[in-house]
């Protein structure tokens, strides 16, 4: 029997309905319905009045959600897809996230953001906004790659105080299978050594840990042994795990789907470069995808973000330095 | 009883640690105020350590031959509390309290340092690619052309300098010398004899290392030294050699001050006072004292004074201010039997006069229309080329031997 | 108490006379607190006015003058440790009607460190957010679902019967996506949230022609399908009858209410902004009135009080204000050096095997057919 990524999200929410009377799930489309992606199927008739049909109002949802979380609420709110969470970019950034720090009450919110590309998805239904979010004091941005993770962190998500970004991969959902989630799992804020090595170091999240990890096994055959770290949280980035790989192997790639400019691998460099110079063997390097909008074509999507192909050129150009 | 640590003190600004020559005492042994108790070396000159009160020896934590950092105790003592009291020093117990040894290393977990592949070797890397955008593959000779930080970080680590690997051929890109070619390096060093190196070694080695970066080239003339050697033997006590070329090689600078100044950004920087070092030769390495104001003082005047430096530079006896100040160096490489050498000026000079020993040549006299015996030494002006061409040398070396010939108006 | 001439409710509002609050033991009494309420914001602000132009205050200084009447009946209409109240900037008549203590207010403007922002944030931006106060922020309209979010914890937690959560918006507010989300919202989900409206006819410099083009701001209750009441603001006993009937309503189950109250920003923007935009015509006009003068001769004619009284409030008020703001002043501003600078309330790293408790329990069966 295997679980897949989604089935790990629907499970966790499940859950945390079962086991936490505060929690209730708000969005669009996802009380009778189960939402777009069947994350929530099933769950309005097993937790009647707690999981309930939003208007399309992205704004307001999250507005709702800070309010209810004032109250003792600890509200999990579907955007449908992470694109359109830039309406509600306000209520997140500006309310969610400075409430702690201006009035010492946390906002223990969870925003599921289904994130990044598939084909056709076209330039409103495949962006990455982990870094957008990230760039704002208050909030934790966790981007979980494996089926275990969308599960915990999700779990963990939902039990901070704080406003929880919570970017999970469109992709991944039915692709990421596991046969079990059980066990042991790293807190949020901590990244994992996904894949050990001793030559360079890709430091990815979310579904780029999979390319990463597909590009490290062709690399493989050429003698080569790449590091793969999963950041799991962007913030706060695990530093300490990325600067210990890195001083194994002297050499950094930071790979995401976000574009190209700033953003989590931009930051990931930055302070590699800052607190591990004297580590490093050749300049750091960074891949993300190109600096236009989304393409609806396959073909063009195909060519849009990092692949394992495009990773492997990088890993070789940052191994012949 | 309240215990008093004997601290390796600071021995001149530049100091940071300073090796054991003589342990002066031993444990249960009396000590008074301000006695001398342990000879160590720093860079250029052998210090004492001294007791700040009475007491007795306890314990001895130094060893001979062995170098510690300032601060670092190199011993204790038992003292009573009334002469604590008297003296005013500061007890073990007192010290203890604030970190003397090493300061606080920052958060254990952050600070990763350094880590380096162990034992495996890397499999045949695969070809390297062209150069790409952002990331261009250094190229250059072999060796330590390129260095990372990464390179950089394990070298200071191991207080290895770039010129002191560029024995190694590197195998990274561009034939850059890596963290694994510098270890495999001193793996195969290590099955070689080594002493370690002295204070004064490493600082002639890095007083030299410093100088080479600049363009050095060096200017040669034969002049006759009969008369010197004339009026040297006419004077009583006798001056040296070296002190007639000191006084020539100050009157000459005097001259034209600019061929002795220190090329700083746009700037060249004139001496204060024409102030000349000497160089003399001691055990494992080369010391320069500074005989003071040459422009204003005669050779007759000068010789006890130069006497003096040079006796107690030999007897290891000088203080670093006897060695600061010099704005040119003259070394007499004559006196080990050799004609000719290249001296290199020491990093903040940009002159050094050498001159090799007396050769009894047949010199054309054009009176006589014969060749007649005469007393030849070569001169040799080592300049950087950066402040004086080869004709401003040509000019100083050339009034340099001139003024020898008229040794009486030295 | 009947609503006066000048209030003109619509069709849904004139069905239910207003009546008083329950918890007032007179009309005369609620009238007269109301009245109060203005009068300390007015002296107050006066007070924080001149502050600001002695150097005193930093950043901005947000007066309600000429909205105190408004304000004041929609705090005085809510229940403390009950109701929600989200003010805006010009409801400090409202904040102290509904039991803001005079200090939170003085401490915040002049940056002392015990003031409920500690100086991470200024002036009006200041609330009490779990003493059902929740603080502004400076962009408008997003309190509208805030409230909604309060009230809506409160109907999963089981106890939202009796409570109203209201706030008081701008005309300029209107006309932003989240009124609009929030309105929608609040009256999908039928909560009891009252939304005052106070038109004074400029956004900061904007006039109302350029900011809607509906004949009436109340003519958008019916397309939200919530209660709508339009009133003279500048009119004590017409705002404190129709705001509390609106209250009322919402109390009682009727969903969303929104008040539209018409009257003139009697200041500028700010303290730093004269008016000068607004014509001479409009000031001298019925809405330029004073809402306090004509509070006060209303309480006077209707016998609820006497000049000789109110002149008594008024000193004790100024006292009361001098106090507030000499306590203030004197207090410490925050410390950069021990200030945290952590914007999360959570402290990383976390420990392994995080706080939750919920865990998978089998495998992890998946409960859903897809696959």
């Amino acid at each position: 029997m295997s679980v897949t990524y989604i089935d790990a999200i629907h499970e966790a929410q499940d859950h945390l309905l079962r086991d936490n009377s505060s929690v209730f799930i708000y969005g669009q489309d996802v009380a009778s319905f189960g939402g777009a992606f069947k994350a929530t199927k099933g769950l309005s008739e097993k937790y009647p009045g707690r999981v309930l049909d939003s208007p399309i109002s992205e704004d307001a949802m999250i507005g709702l959600a800070v309010g209810a979380a004032i109250e003792g609420c600890r509200p999990i709110i579907e955007m449908q897809f992470a694109d359109f969470s830039s309406v509600a970019f306000n209520q997140i950034v500006n309310q969610a996230a400075t409430h702690y720090y201006r009035t010492g009450v946390p906002i223990p919110i969870t925003v599921r953001l289904p994130s990044g590309g598939t084909a056709g998805s076209g330039p409103f239904h495949s962006q990455s906004m982990e870094g957008i979010y990230a760039q704002y004091p208050g909030t934790i941005v966790v981007t979980p790659a494996t089926v275990a993770d969308a599960y915990h962190m999700l779990v963990d998500s939902v039990a901070l105080d704080d406003p929880v970004i919570f970017c999970e991969h469109k992709f991944l959902y039915r692709w990421l299978k596991a046969d079990s989630i059980r066990g042991e799992h790293l807190p949020i804020g901590q990244a994992s050594i996904i894949r050990p090595g001793k030559h360079a170091t890709v430091v990815a999240y979310s579904a780029m840990v999979h390319e990463a990890v597909r590009a490290a096994d062709r690399l493989k055959e050429d003698g080569w042994e790449i590091e793969v770290v999963d950041l799991r949280t962007v913030k706060p980035i695990d530093m300490d795990t990325v600067l210990a790989s890195v001083a194994r192997t002297g050499r950094l790639l930071a790979v995401g789907e976000a574009f190209p400019w700033g953003g989590v691998t931009a930051e990931v460099i930055s302070r590699v470069v800052a607190e591990g110079f004297h580590l490093l063997d050749a300049a750091p390097q960074r891949l993300n995808s190109r600096d236009t909008p989304v393409p609806y074509h396959p073909k063009l999507w195909a060519a849009h973000r990092p692949t394992p192909e495009s990773i492997c050129e990088a890993l070789r150009k940052l191994l012949s330095f | 009883m309240p215990t008093v640590p004997i601290l390796m003190p600071q021995l001149g600004e530049s100091i940071a640690e300073a090796t054991i020559i003589r342990l002066g005492v031993a444990v249960g042994d009396i000590v008074k105020t301000d006695q001398d108790m342990i000879e160590v070396e720093t860079n250029k000159a052998i210090m004492s350590v001294t007791t700040l009160c009475d007491g007795v020896v306890s314990e001895i934590r130094a060893q001979e031959g062995t170098s510690y950092a300032v601060g670092s105790v190199l011993g204790l003592l038992d003292v009573t509390e009334e002469e604590v009291a008297r003296t005013g020093v500061d007890t073990m117990e007192a010290t203890d309290s604030t970190p003397s040894e090493s300061p606080p290393c920052v958060d254990k977990e952050t600070n990763l340092h350094f880590a380096v592949d162990d034992a495996d070797t890397y499999t045949e890397a695969p070809t390297v690619v062209p150069s790409v955008k952002g990331l261009p593959v250094p190229t250059g000779t072999l060796g330590a052309h390129y260095i990372s930080p990464r390179m950089r970080a394990r070298m200071d680590d191991l207080g290895i300098r770039e010129a002191d690997i560029s024995a190694i051929a590197g195998t990274g890109a561009g034939g850059r010398v890596t963290v694994k070619d510098l270890e495999k390096f001193l793996d195969y060093l290590e099955s070689w004899p080594s002493v370690k190196a002295s204070p004064m070694r490493m600082a002639v080695a890095d007083a030299m290392r410093r100088s080479w970066t600049r363009p050095l080239a060096t200017v040669g003339i034969p002049a006759r030294i009969d008369n010197l050697l004339e009026h040297r033997s006419s004077q009583e006590p006798k001056p040296g050699l070296t002190l007639y070329l000191l006084r020539a090689f100050a009157v000459a600078i005097s001259e034209n001050l600019t061929s002795a100044g220190y090329l700083i950004g746009d700037k060249v920087v004139h001496p204060r006072s024409l102030d000349i070092g000497v160089a003399v030769q001691v055990e494992d390495g080369v010391v320069v004292p500074v005989v003071r104001q040459l422009d204003k003082k005669s050779v007759s005047e000068l010789i006890h004074e130069y006497a003096d430096l040079v006796n107690r530079t030999r007897d290891r006896r000088i203080t670093e201010q006897d060695c600061s100040g010099g704005i040119a160096t003259v070394t007499n490489f004559g006196t080990f039997g050799l004609t000719l050498g290249t001296p290199i000026p020491l990093p903040n000079e940009t002159l050094i006069l050498g001159i090799g020993a007396g050769v009894k040549k047949p010199v054309w006299s054009e009176q006589t229309q014969t060749f007649l015996p005469a007393t030849m030494a070569d001169l040799c002006l080592t300049f950087d080329h950066r402040v004086v061409d080869g004709g401003g040398a040509g000019i100083l070396l050339s009034r340099v031997a001139e003024l020898l010939q008229s040794p009486e108006s030295l | 108490m009947q609503p006066t001439e000048s209030s003109q409710a619509n069709d849904q509002a004139t069905q239910n006379k207003a009546s008083q609050p329950s918890w007032a033991t007179s009309e005369n009494e609620f009238l007269c607190s109301v009245f109060h309420s203005m009068l300390q914001a007015r002296i107050l602000e006066n007070k924080l006015s001149s502050l600001y132009k002695a150097g005193k205050i930093v950043g901005g200084v947000y007066l309600g003058k000429g909205q105190e009447a408004v304000s004041a009946s929609l705090g005085a209409s809510l229940i403390r440790d009950v109701d929600y109240f989200a003010p805006l900037i010009r409801d400090q008549a409202g904040r102290t009607a509904f039991g803001e203590d005079l200090l939170d207010c003085t401490r915040t403007y002049l940056g002392s460190a015990q003031g409920p922002m500690r100086g991470r944030d200024g002036n009006i931006h200041r609330g009490r957010p779990t003493e059902g106060m929740p603080a502004m922020i400076s962009h408008l309209g997003a309190q509208l679902s805030v409230l909604a979010g309060m009230l809506f914890a409160k109907r999963l937690q089981g106890s939202l019967e009796g409570r109203v959560g209201a706030t008081c918006i701008g005309d300029g507010a209107t006309s932003t996506g989240a009124f609009h989300e929030g309105l929608n919202m609040a009256a999908v989900e039928k909560l009891p949230l009252v939304v005052v409206v106070a038109n004074n006819q400029f956004a900061y410099s904007t006039p109302n022609s350029r900011q809607f083009a509906c004949n009436d701001l109340i003519e958008r209750a019916r397309g939200y399908g919530i209660g709508g009441f339009s009133v003279d603001g500048t009119d004590l006993l017409s705002c404190a009858s129709v705001i509390t009937e609106a209250v009322r309503r919402a109390r009682s189950g009727k969903g969303p209410q929104m008040v539209v109250a018409h009257l003139l920003r009697l200041s500028g923007h700010g303290e730093h902004d004269d008016g000068s935009y607004v014509p001479d015509h409009v000031r001298a006009g019925h809405y330029g009135r004073d809402c306090i003068e004509i509070a006060m001769r209303q309480l006077v004619e209707m016998g609820a009080a006497t000049p000789e009284q109110i002149m008594g409030w008024q000193e004790s008020i100024a006292a009361d204000v001098q106090r507030a703001v000499a306590q203030a002043q004197q207090e410490a501003g925050p410390d950069p050096y021990r200030e945290d600078w952590s914007a999360l309330s959570t402290q990383f790293p976390l420990p392994i095997r995080a706080q939750a408790t919920t865990q998978p329990q089998d495998a992890i069966e998946p409960t859903t057919p897809f696959a």
